[in-house]
């Protein structure tokens, strides 16, 4: 049989599609069907079970703000992602409090997907909330002005376009929302 | 649902299986004489269609 | 073997004898030599920014966000896979003891290459970005990859059906595989994702990335290796059969590894689990092909003194067996909490791309071009230059970003440090870089100039 495969192309076409398709539809068709969680939107009222909250979709200004992160490769340097590592919750909650671990839940909207996998610029998953329009004003306009040692470009064009600028704030503002993680309704605007 | 233990019970499964193929393909060739003299012949023959253009050497 | 033809004389001798045409491969080679330096280009200016970030800041298309995408694309398309595309028409025929089943086809594959190639550039650019890594290219520049993938695919594959030697070398199995994994890869990452959301869809996004690593160019990559570093030493191969355990064992368990890129993240445990598991497996298929490799070249080291394409050949084995020991490494995932993210990435990910398979290219394109274009290398001495000078800058870039990568790592670990510390404690790491990378970009214009001095120098008979 063997001596077959080293001399017939059929055999070998097949053979290492065989393969192929076995780890291929085994991890990514079966895994979605296995565990529900992947396609379920994030809702929780019960305090008990951790933060509460809904996941929402975009609007259609925070979906245009959305697109311009696409469109400037932000994701190539900020992960979406608040991982299940101590020092993931602890650097990137607020005033004391841990962010809380991402879950697939989070991210049933998500198309096309930010997870990431850099982190040259802190992580995102977050930072909803966390600064003010301002801020981003004035960071978005040169990153160094506010962040001495940031090696981020900077984005006048965005800046100095103002449907544009209010809807990337818009879309960031909402970044790691559908828990409500800070107490007593803490958010920046 | 944990998968935790799921998991582990299948990696072993796993290797298990691969190593009852690897034995079933070692019997399987032997038997076929695929471990014979001339079994590695193609590996001088890539050899011989040389190039006949001229090079450095 | 050895003897000395002249082109000329070769055309009445050996009875039976074919002429290749090789046009296609002429194609690829120009138009992948002319892609490495463009895309060099883009790359030094993407790792000035590291250290001098507003350079060329407030122009839109010249931000970082719009070249890592076209450094990305450009360096893995428009150069890498043309190059092994080109070198893949070279070899095939030539194993097959036949002629190309195409040559037209073939062309026009290579002019449509440079279509998408092109188009990409100015797209990207543009920042029509798809968002997906690797899968940036928009929808009708991806939908003229699989065109263009289909007419590769047919025209290698009628080739080895026709083939005049019926057992098949190593090497036309991994192009073999090549062309049909990819095939299916790209189709995942491309268009499968854009069927799904979130975690779903960064699942099969992880696929592709992994896969366009492990089954697009490690197959083609090592065909190529397996061919050149046979036929450069002219010493036959230690085992074909190993080198078919090898094949078997990278065709079963790479496509199982992709959600190691998301270990900690938002994604099932158990599937992360059985990634790491499988990403140990890793080390099969490449200690087989590495020792193959290796084990052939014994008693014949000293050839590579004279050999330029053996240079190139033998540290790409060096660099492949590295790169995939620290793959299957990171997938663990205590290493993975230190390393993962950090800029210990993109000097692992620069190590397989640029150390093991863009190596494996350029010795083959220092083997191949030459005799398509029936003249002599222009320069042995500038061919060994290029060689010295991206060994030595790319070993500067790999192991300056792992250490960086390891500070900034712990520096995350460690909550007491702000963010933006971590970042500044990395400029030494990224001017280190940049110069390493300048001295790559210069082998690569010493190596693309010596092709095309080749190219378009004086014909064999002139020279000699």
């Amino acid at each position: 049989m063997l001596r077959k495969a080293d001399t017939s192309a059929v055999w070998a076409i097949v053979a290492s599609l065989v393969l192929f398709f076995i780890g291929g539809l085994l991890t990514t068709v079966v895994p979605p069907m296995v565990d529900k969680s992947w396609g379920r939107p994030f809702a929780n009222a019960d305090p008990a079970k951790g933060p509460t909250g809904t996941l929402v979709r975009l609007n259609a200004q925070q979906q245009q703000g959305r697109d311009i992160y696409v469109r400037e490769g932000c994701w190539y340097c900020h992960t979406q992602q608040i991982r299940t590592l101590l020092a993931d919750t602890k650097r990137y909650g607020w005033k004391g409090v841990d962010a809380p671990i991402s879950t697939p839940d989070e991210f049933v909207y998500d198309t096309p997907h930010m997870f990431g996998t850099k982190r040259t610029g802190p992580d995102l998953a977050r930072v909803g909330g966390r600064y003010d329009t301002q801020w981003h004003r004035t960071h978005f306009r040169n990153p160094r002005d506010l962040v001495k040692g940031s090696i981020m470009p900077a984005f006048p064009w965005i800046v100095g376009n103002p449907q544009e600028f209010t809807a990337l704030v818009a879309y960031m503002q909402t970044l790691g929302r559908a828990k409500d993680w800070r107490p007593s309704n803490d958010y920046e605007r | 649902m944990d998968y935790t233990w799921p998991s582990v019970y299948f990696a072993y499964l796993f290797f298990f299986l691969m190593f009852a193929l690897a034995v079933f393909f070692f019997v399987k060739t032997a038997r076929d004489g695929y471990w014979g003299k001339d079994g590695e012949d193609i590996k001088y023959r890539m050899l011989e269609d040389g190039d006949q253009r001229r090079t450095h050497e | 073997m050895q003897e000395q033809f002249s082109r000329a004389e070769s055309g009445g001798a050996a009875p039976g004898a074919i002429i290749h045409e090789d046009t296609t491969v002429k194609w690829f080679v120009v138009s992948s030599i002319s892609y490495f330096f463009i895309v060099g280009i883009i790359a030094l200016i993407i790792a000035a920014k590291f250290v001098w970030p507003d350079l060329m800041g407030t122009t839109a298309w010249l931000t970082y966000g719009r070249l890592r995408p076209l450094h990305v694309n450009g360096m893995l398309f428009g150069w890498l896979l043309a190059a092994d595309m080109g070198l893949t028409f070279y070899i095939v025929p030539r194993l097959c003891g036949v002629k190309i089943w195409s040559e037209k086809l073939g062309v026009a594959t290579g002019v449509l290459w440079n279509v998408i190639i092109l188009g990409a550039v100015v797209s990207l650019l543009l920042g029509r970005n798809k968002g997906f890594e690797y899968g940036e290219l928009e929808m009708s520049l991806s939908v003229l990859v699989v065109v263009a993938w289909l007419m590769f695919t047919a025209n290698i594959l009628m080739t080895v059906f026709q083939r005049k030697y019926q057992a098949m070398y190593v090497s036309i199995w991994y192009f073999m595989g090549c062309l049909l994994w990819t095939a299916f890869v790209y189709l995942t990452g491309n268009f499968a994702t854009l069927l799904a959301t979130g975690v779903n869809q960064a699942n099969l996004n992880w696929m592709y990335v992994h896969n366009a690593v492990g089954l697009i160019f490690t197959p083609v990559g090592l065909g190529i290796a397996y061919y050149f570093i046979p036929r450069t030493s002219n010493t036959p191969l230690f085992s074909h059969k190993l080198s078919m355990v090898g094949f078997w064992s990278l065709a079963f368990v790479y496509v199982w590894t992709g959600a190691h890129h998301m270990l900690h993240g938002p994604i099932s445990q158990w599937l992360q689990t059985i990634a790491i598991a499988f990403s140990l497996m890793l080390l099969v298929p490449v200690w087989a092909v590495v020792y193959n490799l290796l084990i052939t070249m014994k008693g014949q080291w000293h050839q590579l003194r004279d050999k330029v394409e053996l240079k190139f050949l033998m540290s790409g084995v060096v660099f492949y067996l590295l790169t995939c020991f620290q793959g299957p490494m990171h997938s663990l995932r205590t290493v993975n909490a230190i390393v993962s993210k950090t800029d210990w990435i993109p000097g692992h990910a620069h190590m397989a791309v640029l150390g093991a398979f863009s190596f494996f290219a350029i010795a083959g394109t220092y083997y191949a071009a030459p005799r398509v274009f029936g003249k002599l290398l222009h320069s042995v001495a500038l061919a060994n230059w290029s060689y010295w000078m991206i060994m030595i800058g790319g070993l500067g870039f790999f192991t300056t970003l792992w250490l960086g990568g390891f500070w900034q790592g712990w520096q995350w670990n460690n909550v007491s440090i702000p963010f933006i510390d971590t970042v500044v404690a990395l400029k030494p790491i990224w001017t280190v870089r940049f110069i390493s990378g300048v001295m790559i970009f210069v082998g690569i214009v010493m190596f693309a100039y010596n092709i095309m001095a080749t190219v378009l120098g004086p014909e064999t008979e002139a020279a000699a």
